[in-house]
């Protein structure tokens, strides 16, 4: 992928993401037998917001919600730009950190519990991104994210375990049921993004967007240079994350990191190693 | 070259003799100025070692043998005297017993014409690091002791400046013999630096850092006994010839290994190094960044290339990433903060074992950079832990609290140490993000499954500890009213910025350091040079690349923007209060401190043991 398609589609990442968080309150809903909101709700809401008064603790603290935002999307150009696909990891925890540091720079109870929560979804899904590049790595021979969408080999024939794997942990990436224990609305009123409102409230809110669309392309990945597997990959894992948060209730962080160190990480360790030993 | 080489161990202890004999409050200026000095003519003395040929072959005179073995002697009996007067039964059991191997390996000692000392690039390498982060905690020191005790400042500032000296000499011996006996010297000197504020607490922890690191004696002495007795071996060199060779005998090295993991304080024996933090803080930043702990590394480097892809390279690869994790883990429980320093530190000499014992160019580089920055981090983090100490009486997470509405410049410095372990750009990220790709390359052998799985979580969990402490200091009540830098004492400012800026510099022109500094001390330790090129900012490693922008995006997003942050002072909106579903309390935020973890903590430790023991009669070859 060349920088301007990189560049191109990163600055539309919002729009695409937004349209996505759309389609996904109305799959929802109808998994619900309700009808669910128009296609251009998510946009609707972010024009209203940009109208609202805005309402902030302090200064720092707003300002880490739009760095937040900017953090994201730079962190999608590096995983978009085809670079190394574990730097593109780390730019993502990159990013987190503004939030976490934001959520944690007021005096707010549920701001500073979201924020720490926040971590620990971090703890939970990072190894595993780690693990799943290095195994995209002895697939495909490349670490270069151009190099994987370029390669001739499917990763997902050669890494079942590894897909469904990352496939249970997108709701922790995403934070969604059952593993949205970081936002938790019922419980802590949506941990670090409590406090921001108005324009600052729509920084966090599409940022998340954008980290829909970080999400999903590595999903695509799994693809390799197979591109309409990809495409039925990325609407498959749709599908199947909204189902499952429809069907789950939210665990506690210690199930939630367990579930991943214990089940998921295992899982991917097994693929990796029956994968190696295969082609030494 | 002889004489520059005998300098570097000389001009420190000649400085600290001139610190020692000027005792008292009136001249404490010109003790901080004999300790000043000690930056440039060490880094000088460096430079032209640096600079000249390498590697340097110095044959010793014989009255220096003689004088090392009267030395090894006098320093087990004062062990041994230290630990009747104390009524401690390991330091005098482990004392004594040092004294018989000792005894033995002189009788069977055989004779051999290869010289004493060898300085390569490797050793030059330490010296670098010695006598820049090393000079700066001395000269750091002088302001601490000021403000703690002016009588004994004399005192504790000489022992410093003698250990530089002892740690110089101690990376360039090539005889084991005399790497045993500065080996041990450099525990003499922990044990006086521990037990320095003569305490009940200090003594006990100090006994325990000897006893202790007198196992790691003893391994070495074992070491060379059987080094002896299977090859006839006394010096590092003649191990390194063996390197190639399909079958060896592994218990020498496996012993010498051992010895390293107890003086990289490796779960079990990491409570010596978290005792340590009972002293004054310099000799934490000392203990845990320059000197002392930076043995164990160095020790695995010099054996890597012959233990790399044996039985013992795998077992140190899965102990010391074990090691890595957790460590990490138990830092997460703990409320003080120089503990949290230490264990942190713990976490990252793992590692450095981890990537050294991989053995590979790439890894050795890994390991490399991880030294050189978790050397600088750690004194600047330690440095800045004694100023939160003396000047805002704050030891632990909870003091800290909302710290940056009194001290933004420390904070900031703070918290750009602990990213710069962590986060994207930073040298230390860079070597684990090469280590793992290194690691990835062999992923049918279960050891380097391990190791990456070690790395990755490793890797988050010591972020999740790191960012726990910012968010602590970085609590605000509410906006700056009038933006004000707290006042550091200038000598405090003139040891910490310069650690600063070279992180920050070092971190964003990594791919020249990497290859004009590092990649040169990768082909002494292993013959060749990793295969790494820096094109422009851009470091290209076999597998990959790192741009040049994502390098500098990343800093300007993480130091430019939260520093402008400061500034920023949004108008037209309206501050209000906390969301408190409407309770109006007084609140009162804590920090939590992951107390599941304690109920693990036995199981980690055992664990530790197992795979230590493991390393020793696996790896070791005792079967």
């Amino acid at each position: 992928m060349s920088y301007w398609t990189a560049f191109i589609l990163t600055l539309f990442s919002p729009v695409i993401g937004g349209f996505i968080y759309g389609l996904e309150r109305i799959v929802r809903a109808r998994m619900q037998g309700r009808v669910g909101p128009p296609l251009l709700q998510p946009f609707y809401d972010f024009f209203k917001l940009m109208d609202k008064r805005s309402i902030i603790i302090h200064s720092f603290h707003a300002f880490m919600g739009i760095m937040y935002l900017i953090g994201t999307w730079f962190a999608l150009f590096v995983l978009l730009s085809g670079g190394d696909l574990l730097i593109a990891i780390f730019f993502h925890v990159l990013s987190l950190a503004f939030l976490v540091v934001g959520g944690f720079s007021v005096r707010s109870p549920y701001s500073v519990i979201g924020a720490m929560r926040e971590l620990l979804h971090m703890v939970a899904y990072e190894p595993l991104y780690v693990l799943s590049a290095a195994a995209l790595y002895l697939v495909t021979g490349t670490f270069q994210v151009s190099g994987i969408l370029h390669s001739k080999h499917v990763p997902l024939i050669y890494l079942p375990l590894f897909f469904t794997a990352v496939l249970f942990s997108l709701p922790a990436i995403l934070k969604k049921s059952p593993f949205d224990t970081a936002e938790a609305h019922q419980e802590i009123i949506g941990g670090p993004e409590i406090e921001y409102s108005g324009k600052f409230y729509e920084a966090v809110y599409t940022a998340k967007w954008i980290e829909y669309v970080y999400a999903f392309f590595f999903i695509f990945l799994f693809a390799g240079g197979n591109h309409i597997l990809g495409a039925l990959l990325i609407i498959f894992a749709f599908f199947f994350f909204n189902l499952l948060d429809n069907v789950t209730a939210r665990v506690n962080f210690r199930q939630m990191v367990a579930f991943h160190w214990y089940i998921l990480i295992p899982l991917a360790v097994i693929n990796l190693m029956l994968i190696a030993l295969w082609r030494s | 070259m002889e004489k520059i080489v005998y300098s570097l161990f000389l001009v420190p202890w000649v400085l600290a003799l001139a610190v020692f004999l000027l005792p008292g409050a009136r001249f404490h200026r010109l003790r901080q100025l004999i300790t000043f000095l000690s930056l440039p003519a060490l880094s000088f003395l460096t430079y032209l070692i640096w600079n000249g040929h390498l590697p340097l072959q110095i044959e010793a005179p014989r009255w220096l043998k003689l004088a090392f073995t009267v030395y090894d002697y006098g320093l087990l009996f004062y062990f041994l005297y230290q630990g009747i007067k104390f009524r401690d039964f390991l330091v005098t059991v482990l004392a004594l017993f040092q004294l018989f191997l000792l005894t033995w390996v002189l009788l069977i000692i055989p004779e051999s014409s290869v010289p004493d000392f060898y300085v390569d690039r490797l050793s030059a390498f330490m010296f670098l690091i010695v006598s820049t982060v090393g000079t700066l905690i001395c000269i750091y020191a002088t302001k601490y002791m000021e403000q703690e005790n002016l009588e004994r400042e004399n005192r504790f500032v000489a022992i410093l400046l003698w250990f530089l000296g002892v740690m110089n000499l101690a990376v360039s011996v090539n005889n084991i013999e005399w790497f045993f006996a500065l080996f041990e010297t450099t525990t003499l000197a922990s044990y006086i630096l521990i037990r320095f504020r003569w305490d009940e607490v200090s003594v006990k922890n100090a006994l325990r850092a000897l006893w202790m690191n007198q196992i790691g004696g003893i391994a070495i002495l074992l070491g060379l006994l059987f080094g002896i007795k299977y090859y006839g071996f006394t010096h590092f060199t003649q191990f390194l010839s063996l390197s190639g060779k399909p079958t060896i005998v592994m218990i020498p090295l496996g012993f010498l290994a051992v010895s390293a993991l107890v003086k990289g304080a490796q779960m079990p024996f990491h409570r010596w190094l978290l005792g340590a933090m009972v002293a004054p803080t310099p000799v934490s930043a000392i203990l845990h960044s320059a000197t002392m702990v930076k043995i164990a590394p160095y020790l695995i480097l010099r054996l890597s290339p012959v233990i790399k892809g044996t039985l013992l390279a795998k077992l140190l690869i899965i102990t010391t990433g074990f090691v890595f994790v957790g460590a990490g883990l138990l830092a997460l429980t703990q409320e003080n903060f120089k503990k949290i320093l230490a264990y942190s530190t713990i976490s990252l000499l793992g590692l450095m074992m981890l990537t050294a014992s991989m053995g590979s160019s790439m890894a050795i580089l890994a390991s490399l950079t991880l030294i050189l920055f978790h050397a600088v981090v750690k004194a600047l983090l330690f440095m800045e832990a004694g100023v939160m100490e003396k000047l805002f009486k704050a030891k632990y997470i909870e003091d800290i609290r909302r710290l940056v509405e009194r001290a933004p410049i420390t904070v900031a410095f703070t918290s750009i140490g602990f990213m710069s372990m962590t986060i994207v750009p930073y040298g230390i990220f860079v070597s684990k993000w090469m280590a793992i790709e290194e690691a990835s390359n062999f992923l049918s052998h279960g050891a380097y499954v391990g190791s990456i799985i070690f790395m990755a979580t490793g890797g988050v969990i010591l972020a999740l500890l790191y960012f726990k402490v910012i968010g602590v200091m970085t609590r605000k009540r509410g906006e700056f009213f009038r933006f004000q830098l707290e006042k550091v004492p200038f000598v405090y400012l003139f040891s910490t910025v310069p650690l600063v800026l070279f992180v920050i510099v070092g971190s964003i022109f990594i791919a020249k350091l990497l290859c004009l500094s590092v990649n040169p001390v990768v082909e002494a330790v292993i013959g060749t040079p990793a295969p790494i090129i820096a094109k422009g900012l851009t470091l290209i490693t076999p597998v990959s690349e790192l741009y040049g922008w994502q390098i500098i995006g990343a800093f300007v997003l993480l130091l430019i923007v939260p520093i402008l942050a400061y500034f920023v002072h949004f108008t037209g909106t309206d501050r209000v209060y906390e969301y408190t579903c409407g309770e109006k309390l007084e609140l009162n935020i804590g920090t939590y401190n992951f107390f599941c973890i304690q109920a693990v903590e036995p199981f980690v430790e055992t664990a530790a043991v197992a795979l230590f023991i493991l390393t020793l009669v696996l790896g070791g070859g005792l079967v």
